[in-house]
């Protein structure tokens, strides 16, 4: 990459190029994150591969591909190439612009780019200082590298589906795919830090990621367990439902409020916090009970203790625990819903969380935020997530300089 | 102050972090950033209070053993740091830190807002002798804003955030949301917090400045949670939480299946392709179980893929096919069904507690993903395996070392960073600065 001049720069990763053909979730949340930071990140689909996520609940309207909420939040800032790589002449284009970029990063399974020919080997002998992030479910090596994974597949094999849930049930397991986003998050640590360590050498590497081991990288503390003390998470009483075993605090849990299906949550972490929360709850008889004298003895009755704690909570709504609570110093929390979120949350609206930008066919759109404020180089929305294309145009004339009638010529041999 | 020798960290010049020096001021909202730092050839000096951080008293234990230097739960945050245990309440260890600040790359820190500051070791304090220095400041919710001042342990942060409202049951009536256990909270906050650290890194080879990074924890988990807010914002559906899958504005079909073994696996994407259906059908056809899969009706509806699936308004069939499934599923092991289904390409995946897969030889020793870490403070040769490596860099490794002892680097630290002579140590111990 270019080195900017000081002055010029307004964005983090300003001159920083990344080829993108990552889709569905994990891929893009690695790639927004470069983009929010400033990247030129070309997303490449044709119309024989599309991203997926396109089609995800549509805002009705049109058969358009460009109406995905989950695409428009995952897509932002990014542009839109579409390239027919299985085709001589695309293939071609496509080396021309590795050329042209600092990182590629894809969440094929793992042979695709090899069997495009386009391994890491190949990548650098176009461009030595190429970033290849390959996002597989299992890695590019080890008996298994062709299992494949979506984020469900990863949170299960990695313990943290089992690390959710009620002791003696089934497993709640992550409402989400959980380990899309953290596996993005590791795609762009590593892209990062592969830039950081090419600022020194001037090289590029492989970044070889695993879907289920990015996943496995948040079980240390249980895994540990088994390794030192023998002793398997997989295990009676466990998982801890909402309590917490290992801290040994107690109350630590959730508790029904006013309201169909409404929950907070209330953890008192010492017994400052405890005397506040009985000043607030207005020093109740049972409190005086030897029974929840001490951090201990609280543990060990914390059943009677939740039910107590239950009796107050139920008149109120989730939002008033939190603001009585934490205005008395009391650690608690809302089970915030999607619309208290983006209306409600005056902390989500001080720190401006939910942005708008303007799309061509949803008109004004909100995305969330990334999640941080930078003193020099803060994030900016440039754009809504492309529409399929958007960009072709301006990157085969302007960045890989073909002419207009070349350009012709590719759309009609369906090459763009 | 520990007077035994410390720990050296390993010498490496392969990191991709390598050179750069991070001043790690963190409990367990942060230390996972240091951690991941650290890892990746970053030199990561723990500050600690005296007697050590809070969360060397969370267990699990030793043999159960109650001890600073003991804490599974510390070790598993904190291996690849050293430990500078030092009053930064006093004049002097606010000195210490500044005098740190002046080379130091990198500063991580988790308190409140305004405590730094309140000591003389904000950014603007710490940054004055030093414009090439990237601060991260990770709190709850933020510098600023009606939250600022309020506490938000893990599950404050997932409640706040939005991702226990998409966890939990569908089908236990009265049952809460859960929290998915594992400080996930906590490291969702330091995921971002170190991906703003990282930009600043690269920002600052060509600008020449470093920059403060405000983070927040609510920020972060309320930006994790896939269809809940896009679901909201743009269809004003509300999601629901559903057993061991998805939350859904509308019901989806149960993807837990239990196995002859008493285990579960994660069953989904049936209709993926019409590839992959046949080989299915004919798996199951095999062991005499695919019933009335095998009808035209049901390629028909693989060959739509996904898409087609989804489309279809009548579910009638998707459902009587996954009972089928189903029923061959509880007839087969756990591991029958995930290396056979893999084989035909489904994304199935076994509901594993995580030290299964140390007997996973594709993790543990195909890809190394478990990593033996020598803890001789306990004894000659001994040694423990910790999850390993998150991600595989070609040319610079991760490599971990053990965590540090309380205060294992304090008298290293001062004397040969900082130039503090013994007797400079027996003035701060003395005035209880150090121990």
């Amino acid at each position: 990459m270019s080195k900017a001049k000081p002055a010029a720069r307004t964005s983090a990763l300003e001159g920083v190029r990344v080829i993108d053909f990552s889709w569905i979730v994990a891929g893009p949340q690695c790639t927004r994150i470069l983009a929010d930071f400033g990247a030129d990140v070309i997303k490449i689909e044709n119309d024989a591969n599309m991203d997926y996520i396109r089609a995800s609940n549509p805002v009705p309207g049109s058969d358009s591909p460009n109406r995905s909420p989950l695409f428009n939040t995952l897509n932002r800032n990014k542009r839109s190439l579409t390239l027919n790589v299985m085709h001589p002449q695309g293939m071609e284009l496509l080396k021309t612009l590795i050329k042209k970029s600092d990182v590629i990063v894809e969440n094929f399974s793992s042979r695709v780019l090899e069997k495009w020919g386009l391994g890491y080997e190949e990548q650098k002998k176009l461009n030595p200082k190429i970033i290849y992030c390959s996002m597989s479910g299992f890695g590019h090596s080890g008996r298994d590298r062709d299992f494949v994974t979506w984020g469900p597949t990863a949170q299960a094999l990695s313990g943290l589906t089992y690390m959710s849930g009620l002791p003696g049930e089934e497993s709640a397991g992550w409402g989400f795919s959980y380990m899309d986003h953290t596996g993005g998050f590791y795609g762009a640590l590593a892209i990062m830090m592969a830039l950081i360590n090419r600022n020194k050498t001037g090289k590029g590497q492989h970044l070889d990621l695993s879907q289920v081991e990015a996943g496995i990288g948040l079980t240390g503390t249980s895994v540990l367990d088994y390794t030192v003390n023998k002793r398997p998470f997989r295990r009676e009483g466990m998982p801890p439902g909402n309590r917490a075993p290992d801290q040994k605090i107690a109350p630590h849990n959730t508790y029904p409020c006013k309201g169909e299906d409404r929950w907070c949550v209330i953890a008192v972490t010492n017994d400052d916090e405890w005397e506040s929360l009985l000043d607030v709850l207005g020093n109740p008889a049972w409190s005086s009970d030897p029974r929840f004298s001490t951090m201990e003895s609280r543990l060990i009755n914390q059943d009677d203790l939740d039910e107590f704690i239950s009796q107050w909570t139920i008149n109120l709504t989730p939002l008033e625990v939190f603001d009585i609570l934490q205005k008395a110093g009391v650690p608690a929390g809302a089970v915030q819903t999607p619309m208290e979120r983006s209306e409600i949350d005056p902390q989500l609206k001080h720190r401006g969380f939910i942005a708008e930008v303007e799309h061509a066919e949803l008109g004004n759109t909100k995305v969330e935020s990334i999640p941080m404020k930078m003193s020099e180089t803060p994030w900016q929305l440039n754009r809504a997530s492309p529409l399929f294309g958007e960009h072709s145009a301006e990157i085969y004339m302007d960045l890989l300089g073909l002419d207009p009638e070349e350009l012709g010529t590719l759309y009609e041999e369906g090459i763009a | 102050m520990n007077t035994h020798a410390p720990q050296t960290p390993p010498n490496r010049t392969d990191g991709a972090l390598e050179g750069i020096t991070v001043i790690e001021l963190c409990g367990a909202r942060g230390h996972f950033m240091g951690k991941l730092m650290g890892d990746m050839g970053a030199r990561v000096i723990k500050i600690e209070p005296m007697g050590g951080v809070s969360e060397r008293q969370i267990g699990p234990f030793i043999d159960d053993e109650p001890h600073p230097d003991r804490s599974l739960f510390f070790w598993s945050h904190n291996t690849s740091k050293e430990s500078l245990e030092i009053n930064i309440e006093t004049s002097e260890g606010q000195r210490v830190i500044n005098l740190l600040a002046t080379t130091a790359d990198v500063i991580l820190e988790d308190f409140a807002p305004g405590y730094l500051p309140s000591l003389g070791l904000g950014y603007r304090d710490l940054s004055k002798h030093n414009e090439r220095l990237v601060m991260t400041s990770l709190t709850a919710f933020g510098q600023d804003g009606p939250y600022k001042d309020y506490k938000s342990p893990d599950i404050v942060a997932l409640a706040m955030g939005g991702i226990m409202h998409s966890c939990g049951y569908d089908d236990l009536p009265g049952s809460p949301p859960i929290r998915p256990s594992g400080d996930h909270g906590n490291k969702i906050a330091s995921h971002y917090g170190l991906i703003g650290t990282l930009a600043a890194l690269f920002n600052r080879d060509f600008s020449g400045r470093g920059q403060y990074i405000d983070a927040s924890a609510h920020e972060a988990c309320n930006s994790t949670t896939e269809h809940a807010l896009p679901t909201y914002l743009y269809n004003g559906a509300t999601v629901f939480r559903q057993t061991g899958r998805h939350h859904a504005a509308a019901p989806t079909a149960k993807t837990l299946c239990k196995t002859s073994d008493g285990k579960y696996l994660i069953v989904f994407q049936l209709f993926n392709n019409l590839y992959s259906w046949r080989a299915l059908v004919g798996w199951m056809a095999d062991a005499g179980m695919a019933e009335d899969l095998e009808e035209e009706k049901y390629k028909d509806m693989a060959r739509g893929g996904s898409r087609g699936m989804r489309m279809a308004t009548d579910t009638t069939d998707l459902d009587h096919a996954m009972e089928v499934v189903r029923r061959f599923i509880a007839a087969h092991t756990s591991d029958e069904i995930y290396r056979g289904a893999q084989n035909l390409k489904f994304p199935w995946g076994q509901v594993r507690s995580p030290e299964e897969n140390l007997d996973d030889p594709h993790f543990s020793e195909d890809r190394q993903m478990f990593s033996e870490i020598s803890h001789p403070e306990l004894g000659d040769g001994v040694s423990f395996k910790y999850v390993g490596r998150p991600y595989r860099f070609t040319e610079s490794p991760w490599d971990a070392f053990r965590p540090p002892l309380v205060g294992e680097h304090t008298r290293s630290i001062l004397i040969e960073d900082l130039g503090y002579s013994t007797s400079d140590l027996e003035t701060l111990i003395s005035k209880n600065v150090i121990s």
